[in-house]
């Protein structure tokens, strides 16, 4: 492919880049400038008003309860990424080397489900896991005592609700690194007399590494913002980071203070992606001359 | 045991994997069509019996209709804008060279790694700030605006794919053959990317007709479908909400099918087409 360098200059650049560039510094960069601004306002009477101080962050910082959420969300989205990782790599492992001449249609059920109205979607695992849900009353007729599963309302019943809006995304970085591993290396390693599970963890799982890291990366921001699922399928019984930053905005009708929580989930998750960002780039240059 | 029963044991626990996925990320959603047929109130196997009433019901509900209105106007809108501003942004990023760019290809990714309650409320403070300042309140296009921040990264994504395995030698030839640029990009640029940014605009759409998570930041008094869901189900739940998403599913599946088969298409023609790259 022929690539183009292009001047600033060039009318053709700018109608291709300066509107969609204006609309995220405009609706994306200064908000969230906009967000830190807030932090050093206070409000008086349901009202901001703006005065510069660290009251939010004095408040913040001295409040336990605002950090047991945070590490509970935390703590959350890190059981979160191993169980995506997990489902997801035998599954993308299959679709790239097992069900090549089905993955149009196991691809497109896949985005499908993805892509169904999310509201909905936890409305129907109400349905399964509710105590005289679908789960529960499939395992009675196989047998098990009746209402086994005591899953809604609780983090277990959070926590599928999270993996099942977020392993799509780790499903399909992992494919995607896959299939490009080149197959050669693979049957290289069968000639040398390696084994398929030796193959596999020295050829297969370092090459897969990029997929890897990065679906378990996205994993951990975007479940950081868990909102739906702690609400409805976990009851509110165990509440997480979402849930305190709708309370001072909704509740409490405390801008600075939603603000300050938010940037602090934000700053977590920025921070989770410069270190990985660090050390997949650390870790390229070796990874290049073994491949 | 023997090699041979190893390999099919193994392709068995692989493929059985994918089967498994399939059926966990489709338990919920067959869940909710089989409810809503049922003739009963409460939501509880087994299914007493087959009726259609709740889907009566369900559109006869006042504020059902503006909901699907609104959830429409913003999808068709948001649809418009994330694909025109995808496709561009996705031949900047993959076929051009130009300062800033690694700056421009940040800022245009990052609402895709962003929990998107929290780009929810931190456009929402924008948003409260400057309506203060303006005079303005959160509504719908508010909405519209949210939904294009979010779902631009997607359709450049999406698109990306597609000029990536794009055979720029045509565009040369139709050059020597003394097209202007307009023309080499009416007649060989645009239908070339064409299935990617008809499937990305599919995804838009769908993208956006199901937000929650912006919507309900962004919308101020308005509904859409899903807040329409949300707060119904928040109060008690209803077999029109089963119906809903039964109703929901049909237009939304062949648009998924035929965007990808299309797609999907066009690709293997290109790879077909290219030497081997």
């Amino acid at each position: 492919m022929q690539i183009e360098q292009k001047s600033w200059k060039d009318p053709v650049l700018i109608a291709m880049v300066a509107p969609l560039a204006i609309v995220m510094v405009v609706f994306f960069l200064i908000p969230l400038l906009m967000t830190a601004v807030l932090t050093f306002q206070t409000t008086q009477y349901y009202r901001l008003s703006w005065t510069w101080n660290l009251k939010i962050w004095t408040e913040v910082f001295s409040k336990p309860h605002y950090w047991t959420i945070m590490l509970r969300t935390v703590g959350m989205a890190v059981v979160c990424v191993l169980l995506c990782v997990l489902i997801a790599y035998p599954a993308a492992y299959a679709m790239a080397t097992r069900l090549k001449s089905y993955k149009t249609q196991i691809q497109i059920l896949i985005i499908f489900a993805f892509l169904t109205d999310a509201v909905l979607k936890t409305f129907g695992w109400i349905l399964i896991l509710d105590k005289n849900g679908v789960a529960n009353w499939l395992l009675m007729h196989i047998g098990f005592p009746p209402e086994m599963l005591n899953l809604l309302f609780s983090p277990a019943g959070t926590m599928i609700g999270m993996v099942y809006n977020l392993v799509t995304y780790p499903m399909f970085t992992i494919y995607l690194s896959l299939v490009r591993i080149d197959r050669d290396l693979v049957l290289a390693a069968y000639d040398a007399g390696a084994s398929r599970l030796r193959t596999f963890f020295e050829v297969t799982l370092p090459l897969s590494r990029p997929g890897l890291y990065s679906g378990a990366v996205l994993v951990f921001v975007l479940s950081l913002g868990a909102f739906l699922e702690p609400r409805v399928l976990g009851g509110g019984t165990s509440p997480l980071a979402s849930e305190l930053i709708r309370q001072s905005f909704e509740t409490r009708v405390n801008w600075p203070l939603g603000a300050a929580l938010t940037l602090v989930l934000i700053a977590i998750g920025a921070l989770t992606l410069a270190v990985s960002a660090a050390l997949t780039l650390r870790r390229r240059p070796n990874q290049r001359s073994a491949a | 045991m023997s090699p041979r029963f190893k390999n099919i044991l193994l392709d068995t626990l692989l493929i059985g994997s994918v089967l498994v996925l399939l059926l966990f990320f489709y338990a919920p959603i067959i869940t909710l069509v089989a409810f809503s047929f049922t003739s009963s109130r409460v939501l509880t196997l087994p299914i007493e019996g087959f009726s259609l009433q709740w889907y009566g019901e369900l559109v006869s509900r006042p504020d059902f209709f503006p909901a699907v209105l609104n959830s429409a106007v913003v999808a068709a809108i948001s649809m418009v804008f994330a694909t025109a501003f995808g496709t561009a942004g996705a031949v900047a990023w993959i076929r051009y060279r130009f300062r800033l760019q690694s700056v421009f290809r940040a800022v245009t990714f990052a609402p895709l790694l962003f929990p998107q309650l929290l780009l929810g409320v931190v456009m929402l403070l924008w948003f409260s700030v400057l309506g203060n300042w303006l005079g303005f309140s959160t509504g719908l296009v508010t909405v519209v605006i949210g939904h294009v921040v979010y779902i631009t990264p997607f359709a450049l994504v999406i698109v990306a794919v597609q000029v990536y395995g794009f055979d720029d030698t045509l565009e040369d030839a139709a050059r020597d053959a003394g097209a202007t640029g307009w023309q080499v990009f009416r007649e060989i640029t645009f239908p070339l990317l064409w299935p990617g940014i008809f499937s990305a605009a599919i995804f838009a759409f769908l993208l956006s007709w199901g937000n929650f998570y912006v919507s309900y930041s962004l919308a101020g008094t308005a509904r859409t479908l899903p807040i329409f869901v949300y707060s119904g189900i928040a109060v008690g739940s209803s077999p029109i909400y089963p119906a809903l998403a039964t109703l929901n599913l049909i237009p939304a599946l062949l648009l998924v099918v035929t965007a990808e088969v299309f797609r999907r298409r066009a690709l293997k023609r290109q790879s077909a087409s290219l030497p081997s790259s």
